[in-house]
C-alpha cells in the first residue's frame, strides 16, 4: 500500500491504462472514468474540505450543456474548444453558486446547494429551444481531436476511451498536486475544523469558495466528457438524482480517499451493468450493499482496502 | 475459458447431442437489441411491449428462423431515462453485438437511442410516439418509426371529436414534450373545423391536482374536455372531473388511451371517455390479421395484446421481413429493402413505409369507455366507435419535417 500512496498518479495511469480491457466493454470503461472524475470533483470538496453539496448535479449539467449547446448549436469546430466552454461554464457557475451558499453551513449549505441545482434544471427544462427541454440536446458531433500534427478520430469506443482517459489523468494529476500544496493542507485543516482554521489567520470563506470552484470545474468536465460520450444530454443531467447517485458512488467508495471514487464509480456501474441483464431489482442488491457499507465499514471500499490511512 | 466461448461450446455439444432439433439453429443466431422501460412509470406499457416482441421472434423461430438462422431478441431495461437508454444501446451493439435496435418508449429515450445508432450505423426501428425521430435534424437513412406519433394522433383524433362530439373546446395538457405538442396540434385542428377554443391549462407532468381549475372550466361550459395527461396522471385527471360531476356535462375525450391504464383506472373512471387508439383487440371480429395475431397472444400470454405490445410485435416483424427481402444482415441492405417493398400487413390490416421519412402509415381507432357491467371479461373494456384509415396527410408533409 504504501507505494500507491507515494505515487497515486502513476498508479492511476497503470491501472486505467489497461482498464478496458479488465470490463466487459469499452464504453462501459469509459463510464466509469468519467463518473470517476465526477465523484472526485464531488470528493474534493466533501471528503477533504468538509463541506456536503447535494447540488453537483448543477455543474456536471453545467459542463454537459456548455460543451453540448457549444458543438451543437454553436458550431464551435473543435471538441477542445467544446470541453473548455463546459469547463468554463462549470467554474462559474461554481463560483456564483459557492459564493452564495458559503454564506452558510451544514444542512442549510447543503439545502441551498440542491436548490440552485433545481433551479438550472427547470431553466433548463424550460429554455427548449437552446437545451432540446426534455427530448435533451441532440445533434452533437463527435469532432476528430487536432493536436500539432496529428487528427484523431474518436469514432471508436477505444479511441474515445484513451480521449477520455489522458483528460482524466490531467484532472487526476491537477488534484494531487492541489492536495500536496500549502491549500491542500489548509482544506483539511477546516474540515477537522474550521473555528481553528480561522483562528489561524486563514481566510476560510475564500479558501472554502476556492475549494467548491474546483470541484465545480472537475464536475463540468466530467459532465462536458459525457456529452461527447452520448452525443446528447439529458435534461436529468441537472436533476437532483444525479446529485444522488455521486454522493452515492464517492460514500461506497470511500470519502477523503484518492482513489475512493473512481472506486465506487466502477463498483456502481460495473454492478449496475451487469445486475440489470439479471433482474429488474438490481437497485436493491446496490442499496444493500450501500447500506452495509456505511453501517458497518463507513470508509469505503477503498478506505477499508487501505486502513483508513489517507481520510478520516 | 470465457463466456463466450463457454456458451459456444455448450451449443456445440447440445447440437451433437439433439442434431434432428436444432440442425435448423446451429448457424449464429441474429441478434435484436431491444431497450425498453421494463422499470419505472411505464413499466405496464413496456411488459406489453416485450411480451409483443417475444411473440414475434418466437414466431418466426418456430417457422425456421430469418434466413434458416435464430432471430435472438435481447431486451434490456433502459429505466425511462436517456441517459441509460444510450448506455445500453452501446452495450448491446459494442459487447453483444447485435445487429439491429428495436425499443424505446417515450420519445427523449429514444432519440438517445437513435444517437447511438446512427453513430454506428446500425438500424434502428423506433416503437413509440414522437414527432422528432422521423423529421430533421434527428431522423437518419437508417431510422424508421413503426409508431404513431402525436401530430397523427391529435389531427385524427381532433378531427373526429370536432365533427362528431362538439366545437367548444377546452384543453387540458402535461407541460411538457408530448403534452405541448398535442396541444399546440389540437388547437390547428379546432380552428380548422371552425371551433372555438375557450381555454388551455396546462400542468407539471406527474403533479396531477385539477381541483383549482376545474370550477373555471366547467363555468366555461365547453362541449369537449380534451385531455392530454399520461400514465397515472390520467386517472386522476379523471376522477377529479367525475367528483366535479363534469363528465355528464360534458364529453371527455384524449389523443390516446391506454389499455393497462384503462384496466387500472377502471370503468367507473373510463365509461364514456373518448380516445384514440392504434389497437383494440376486439377488432379481430373484423379484420382476419387481426384475429391471428389476438389468438396466438392470447395462447402465448393469457391475456390479449395491449395497444404498445403490437409496436413491439410489428417492429420484429417488419425487421424480418427486411432482412428476408435482403437476404443479409447488412443494415444498409435491409432499409433499402423495406423502402423498395413499403407496404406490410402484421397484425392490424395494410400499412406502409413513407419513402422520404421512413414513417409507417397505419389505421387507428376512435374507442370508447364501456360502462360498468357492460364489460366484456377482464379485458373487454372500450367499445370501437370508429376506425380512422392510414392517411398520409394526417402527418406532417416531408417537407415541413425539413426532409425533401
Amino acid at each position: 500500500m504504501s507505494g500507491i500512496r507515494a505515487h497515486p498518479v502513476a498508479v492511476f495511469l497503470a491501472f486505467f491504462a489497461v482498464f478496458p480491457f479488465l470490463v466487459p466493454y469499452k464504453a462501459l470503461a469509459t463510464q466509469v472514468l468519467i463518473y470517476g472524475l465526477f465523484a472526485l470533483g464531488f470528493n474534493l470538496l466533501y471528503g477533504y474540505t468538509g463541506l456536503l453539496s447535494f447540488g453537483h448535479a448543477a455543474y456536471f449539467g453545467l459542463g454537459a450543456y456548455g460543451a453540448g449547446i457549444a458543438l451543437a448549436k454553436l458550431g464551435v469546430p473543435s471538441v477542445w474548444g467544446g470541453v473548455a466552454v463546459g469547463l468554463a461554464l462549470a467554474s462559474a457557475g461554481g463560483a456564483v453558486i459557492g459564493f452564495l451558499c458559503l454564506r452558510r453551513r451544514g444542512i442549510y449549505f447543503a439545502m441551498l446547494t440542491l436548490a440552485f441545482a433545481q433551479l438550472l434544471y427547470f431553466i433548463g427544462f424550460h429554455l427548449a429551444d437552446l437545451t432540446g427541454g426534455d427530448d435533451g440536446l441532440r445533434g452533437i458531433p463527435l469532432l476528430p481531436v487536432r493536436l500539432p500534427g496529428v487528427e484523431i478520430s474518436l469514432d471508436t469506443p477505444v479511441a474515445f476511451y484513451y480521449f477520455t482517459f489522458a483528460l482524466v489523468a490531467l484532472a487526476v494529476a491537477a488534484l494531487k498536486r492541489i492536495l500536496d500544496s500549502p491549500f491542500g493542507a489548509v482544506l483539511g485543516a477546516i474540515r477537522e475544523n474550521s473555528d481553528r482554521a480561522a483562528a489561524c489567520g486563514y481566510d476560510i470563506t475564500r479558501i472554502k469558495l476556492l475549494s467548491f470552484v474546483f470541484s465545480s470545474a472537475f464536475a463540468g468536465l466530467a459532465g462536458a466528457l459525457e456529452a461527447l460520450r452520448l452525443t446528447v444530454v439529458p435534461i436529468e443531467s441537472l436533476y437532483w438524482t444525479t446529485s444522488g447517485q455521486v454522493v452515492m458512488m464517492t460514500l461506497l467508495g470511500g470519502a477523503g480517499t484518492f482513489f475512493g471514487p473512481f472506486v465506487g464509480a466502477a463498483t456502481f456501474l460495473v454492478l449496475e451493468d451487469r445486475l440489470s441483464i439479471v433482474t429488474e431489482s438490481w437497485p436493491l442488491v446496490i442499496g444493500l450493499i450501500f447500506m452495509a457499507f456505511v453501517l458497518f465499514l463507513p470508509k469505503g471500499i477503498w478506505g477499508t482496502l487501505s486502513g483508513g490511512l489517507y481520510g478520516r | 475459458m470465457n463466456r463466450r466461448s463457454f456458451l459456444t461450446t455448450a451449443a456445440g455439444a447440445a447440437t451433437l447431442a439433439f442434431p434432428t432439433v436444432l440442425r435448423a439453429q446451429s448457424k449464429e443466431p441474429i441478434r435484436v437489441g431491444f431497450p425498453l422501460p421494463l422499470t419505472g412509470p411505464f413499466a405496464a406499457l413496456a411488459n406489453d411491449l416485450q411480451r409483443g416482441a417475444t411473440l414475434a421472434a418466437e414466431e418466426l423461430n418456430a417457422r425456421g428462423g430469418v434466413l434458416g438462422r435464430r432471430l435472438e431478441v435481447l431486451f434490456r431495461d433502459d429505466q425511462l431515462k436517456p441517459a441509460v437508454g444510450a448506455q445500453r444501446t452501446k452495450e448491446l451493439i459494442e459487447n453483444e453485438q447485435v445487429q439491429f435496435i428495436v425499443g424505446g418508449l417515450a420519445a427523449h429515450v429514444q432519440m438517445a437511442i437513435n444517437e447511438q445508432t446512427k453513430k454506428s450505423k446500425v438500424l434502428f426501428i423506433s416503437v413509440s410516439q414522437s414527432d422528432e425521430i422521423s423529421a430533421k435534424p434527428d431522423t437518419s437513412p437508417l431510422t424508421f418509426h413503426e409508431a404513431l406519433n402525436p401530430t397523427i394522433t391529435c389531427r385524427a383524433v381532433g378531427g373526429w371529436a370536432a365533427q362528431n362530439l362538439g366545437k367548444k373546446w377546452w384543453i387540458v395538457y402535461a407541460d411538457y414534450a408530448w403534452g405541448k405538442q398535442c396541444n399546440a396540434v389540437l388547437t390547428d385542428v379546432l380552428k380548422r373545423h371552425g371551433g372555438t377554443l375557450l381555454g388551455s391549462t396546462p400542468y407539471p407532468l406527474g403533479n396531477a391536482e385539477f381541483v383549482a381549475h376545474l370550477p373555471k372550466i366547467r363555468a366555461a361550459k365547453p362541449d369537449v374536455l380534451m385531455s392530454a395527461t399520461p400514465g397515472a396522471d390520467n386517472v386522476a385527471f379523471l376522477k377529479q372531473v367525475i367528483s366535479f360531476g363534469m363528465k355528464k356535462e360534458m364529453r371527455v375525450a384524449q389523443p390516446l388511451l391506454w389499455l393497462p391504464t384503462v384496466k387500472e383506472g377502471g370503468p367507473d373512471v373510463y365509461a364514456d371517455v373518448y380516445g384514440g387508439i392504434n389497437f383494440y383487440w376486439e377488432v379481430e371480429d373484423t379484420i382476419p390479421q387481426a384475429k391471428r395475431y389476438v389468438a396466438a397472444f392470447r395462447k402465448r400470454f393469457n391475456m390479449p395484446p395491449g395497444d404498445y405490445g403490437c409496436y413491439g410485435y410489428s417492429g420484429i416483424r417488419e425487421l424480418a421481413r427486411g432482412i428476408e427481402l435482403a437476404k443479409s444482415t447488412d443494415s444498409d441492405a435491409v432499409a433499402k429493402a423495406l423502402r423498395a417493398n413499403p407496404v406490410y400487413d402484421h397484425y392490424k390490416g395494410k400499412q406502409w413505409w413513407r419513402a422520404c421519412d421512413d414513417k409507417s402509415f397505419q389505421d387507428l381507432w376512435i374507442v370508447r369507455g364501456r360502462e360498468p357491467g357492460k364489460l366484456l371479461g377482464e379485458w373487454g373494456l372500450l367499445d370501437v366507435v370508429s376506425r380512422i384509415p392510414a392517411n398520409e396527410e394526417l402527418d406532417r408533409t416531408c417537407v415541413e419535417k425539413g426532409l425533401a
